[in-house]
């Protein structure tokens, strides 16, 4: 190939040379501070949850990495965020992060005052404050229409009634970004509310769910210069806005995942002897694991390519929907492949491919499910 | 990251010499008929004189070396000549042609620099076509497994045998095949790799009656031949890579054909289907209102963006020096299953018009109707999507004791 005589602005699906250098730093952290043993005593519904690992997360600084500099974060590229949250996604590194330092972050951004601003993304960047988006209720979607809890405004006094339901990391909010309905206008805005607050109940979901809760609001105190942007009108129109941009970092996460799986899955097929031979010479076992390549680098360029997009500012809608559909449904996919691979070993708790399995079925839906998605595309397609 | 081609302001100026250029040089009254069977001498030799002239000007195969006839361009070039091409619906080369993609690029690999300068230059300028000649009744996909022979005759090889599934309606100039050269060595090791005259004595060509050869934009083979090699006397020179080498230099193009090339343009097919759909009525309103078909188009529109994203990745791949892996029969894995997938969509969607191209009943001129058979064919040329698989396999080293390694593409 002869030289170019365009010598810039080549088309470049490489990172940079600092991504590369964030990736790698992320995933020796991953591998130090959440090793499989610690991930499964997270996880386990008896065990306490081990404080240490966190804490050293929070110290990093990345969880501030999509918040702005002049507000106490790193300011970062989406393309940056993809990074950071593909390697904590191969854990996969519990929250919440997404759901706060991404998704709350976002949305004060886009429809926040300054004051609010400068109150909150600070110390959201440092971890010290823990703002879960409290969205869906108990009929589960991401509409506008969706949301009945209540917020009666008396002066600067909020009364909140209702419950959130299916809330992702709930449980460890120290601040609940809760999507309510004005009683007096019908307006559907966000306020914060500390998680702690009276008349407040946080109950963990049992089952094959991940990180997800349900939260019972009586009667519950807030106040009035919490509705972001001070007022309910717009501040469904800032969340959706957030959750545009959340989502391609969500995806990335769900490469992460898909990525560890794929490994564990090449792994397998390569030392798992049966019939005297690696399981990997069956044609059969090889179909599962490129089948579960394809969903990985389905889910990897679809998710890259709508960052790529937020970061110079295209239009991008369709990118994002495109994106959620194709991650989660890829992650899923991705983690029943190597179920496949794996048999009976994959259905180990201590083995840690389920950690992976429960979190594809709860993030599938987590930010609108690939129906919801697919409509979305639909109509930003014009059809 | 950085997904599309950023046009330069020189890349800018440089589309408007070729849009100048085109208008100046495109003959007038080339047509694109939905099957490709249907392509006229006459419409053929339009393309054909459109070729020569973008050969002329070195933009026929862009990015080969100068001193071979190609352009010496780089992908910035490429793309935009792809994308000027693509806007008055054609490719580039304009024509069914497996010497610069294919057989071109083994040469410029394996060669001698005497056989580089004597083949290449007529193919890089748009001079002659070539077929290539690949499969035979006992190799499609074991294609090692090629039972036609060249026996060494003094200065020459003497070539038997027939192949199957080879090139296109309208004839080729020069024909590029793999024959076994040494009958008692070792399988991989008992070939050779001939460039041959297609008018030399003793090549028969006989066209096949299939179900459909598909293809894109009017550069799609409409026929496929079966060719006889009966006692044809071919120099010796014109064996590449030298005698029993053949597999090492087929592995090249087979790399290309495998999709390791890239590609970024989009496919047509799929523009024509959402174009239908969004302005065709059915009951009163757009098909594309349909909450059926609409599920299925935007079933098409994701995959069909995967396959675009590969593709992408492949092309940038390829013109960074990237050696790849996996990655080519990754994507054409992938578009072949979409291809096979939106035949059936086609169906659900359009029913029975999908299954002609009567002008009144059929849909999109044609094009859907000739999809809906072309969705099945395509799945084997250049590796059945169960051999992508295999060779997937092979690469992302479960299928073997030793990694593959993907063919040298130079």
């Amino acid at each position: 190939m002869a030289d170019s005589y365009f010598p810039e602005e080549k088309m470049d699906l490489s990172l940079t040379p600092e991504q590369e250098m964030l990736k790698t730093a992320v995933r020796s952290f991953v591998q130090q501070e959440y090793p499989k043993e610690t991930l499964l005593q997270i996880a386990s519904p008896t065990e306490p949850t081990p404080e240490e690992p966190w804490e050293q997360l929070i110290n990093t600084g990345w969880l501030g990495i999509l918040i702005p500099t002049e507000y106490g974060g790193e300011g970062g590229s989406f393309t940056d965020a993809g990074v950071l949250f593909e390697e904590l996604g191969r854990g996969p590194v519990p929250g919440p992060h997404i759901s706060s330092a991404v998704l709350a972050a976002l949305t004060l951004l886009e429809g926040g005052t300054e004051d609010q601003k400068l109150e909150w993304l600070p110390r959201m960047a440092t971890g010290e404050v823990r703002m879960v988006a409290a969205i869906t209720e108990e009929d589960f979607g991401w509409l506008e229409s969706d949301v009945h809890l209540t917020a009666e405004q008396t002066g600067g006094r909020l009364t909140i009634n209702g419950n959130k339901s299916y809330v992702f990391d709930g449980e460890t909010a120290t601040h609940l970004l809760c999507a309510v309905r004005s009683a007096d206008s019908n307006d559907v805005g966000l306020v914060i509310v500390p998680a702690d607050g009276v008349g407040i109940t946080i109950r963990h979901l049992p089952g094959f769910a991940w990180n997800q809760s349900a939260i019972e609001m009586v009667d519950v105190a807030a106040d009035s210069i919490n509705i972001i942007g001070e007022s309910f009108a717009g501040g469904w129109a800032a969340l959706e806005r957030a959750e545009l941009k959340t989502i391609p970092v969500l995806c990335a996460y769900q490469v992460g995942g898909s990525q560890a799986v794929y490994e564990l899955s090449v792994d397998y097929s390569r030392t798992r002897h049966q019939f005297g031979t690696p399981i990997g010479r069956f044609q059969r076992v090889q179909d599962q694991v490129i089948n579960l390549l394809n969903a990985l680098d389905a889910a990897r360029w679809t998710a890259y390519e709508a960052l790529w997009k937020l970061d110079i500012g295209r239009d991008s809608v369709d990118s994002v929907h495109l994106a959620k559909t194709v991650a989660s449904e890829g992650y899923y996919e991705a983690c029943n492949f190597a179920h496949e691979v794996h048999a009976g070993v994959g259905s180990m708790t201590e083995y840690g491919l389920t950690l992976h399995t429960a979190a594809s079925r709860t993030l599938y839906n987590y930010l609108g499910d690939p129906k919801f998605h697919r409509r979305r595309l639909a109509d930003a397609l014009g059809l | 990251m950085d997904f599309e081609p950023q046009y330069t302001p020189e890349q800018e100026e440089f589309r408007q010499e070729v849009k100048a250029w085109m208008k100046e040089n495109m003959p007038p009254g080339i047509v694109h008929p939905a099957d490709p069977i249907d392509l006229t001498e006459e419409q053929y030799q339009l393309r054909r004189e459109f070729g020569r002239r973008l050969g002329a000007k070195g933009w026929l195969w862009s990015t080969s070396a100068t001193e071979y006839g190609g352009g010496g361009l780089d992908v910035d070039h490429a793309i935009v000549l792809e994308e000027e091409a693509e806007a008055a619906g054609l490719t580039i080369p304009p024509f069914y042609d497996s010497g610069g993609r294919l057989g071109g690029a083994s040469i410029v690999v394996w060669g001698t620099e005497e056989q580089k300068k004597f083949f290449l230059p007529p193919i890089f300028t748009g001079e002659v076509r070539t077929w290539q000649l690949l499969s035979e009744p006992e190799a499609g996909s074991d294609l090692a497994n090629v039972k036609s022979t060249a026996v060494k005759d003094g200065d020459d090889y003497i070539i038997n045998g027939q192949k199957v599934y080879v090139g296109s309606s309208l004839g080729c100039d020069y024909m590029w095949t793999l024959t076994v050269t040494d009958t008692e060595a070792k399988r991989h090791e008992n070939l050779g790799w001939f460039m041959i005259d297609a008018t030399l004595p003793g090549i028969t060509v006989q066209p096949m009656d299939l179900l459909i050869s598909g293809g894109e934009s009017g550069a799609g083979s409409g026929v496929k031949n079966t060719v006889f090699f009966d006692n044809v006397r071919v120099p010796a020179f014109n064996l590449i890579g030298g005698h029993n080498q053949g597999w090492k230099v087929a592995t090249t193009h087979l790399e290309l054909e495998h999709g390791t090339g890239g590609r970024i343009s989009r496919n047509p097919v799929v523009d024509r289907l959402f174009d239908y759909c969004r302005t065709t009525n059915r009951r009163g309103q757009p098909v594309s209102k349909d909450e059926d078909a609409r599920e299925k188009l935007i079933d098409v529109h994701i995959e069909q963006e995967i396959v675009r994203l590969f593709q992408l990745r492949n092309y940038w791949m390829r013109h960074s020096g990237i050696s790849t892996t996996y990655e080519g029969p990754q994507a054409s894995y992938m578009r072949k299953t979409l291809g096979l997938k939106m035949s059936r969509h086609i169906l659900d969607i359009l029913g029975p018009a999908s299954l002609t191209f009567d002008p009144e009943l059929g849909a999109s001129e044609g094009h859907m109707e000739a999809h809906s058979r072309a969705g099945i064919v395509a799945i084997h040329p250049g590796g059945t999507t169960d051999i992508q698989k295999v060779i997937m396999s092979r690469r992302i080293g479960i299928g073997r004791e030793v990694r593959e390694q993907a063919g040298a593409l130079g």
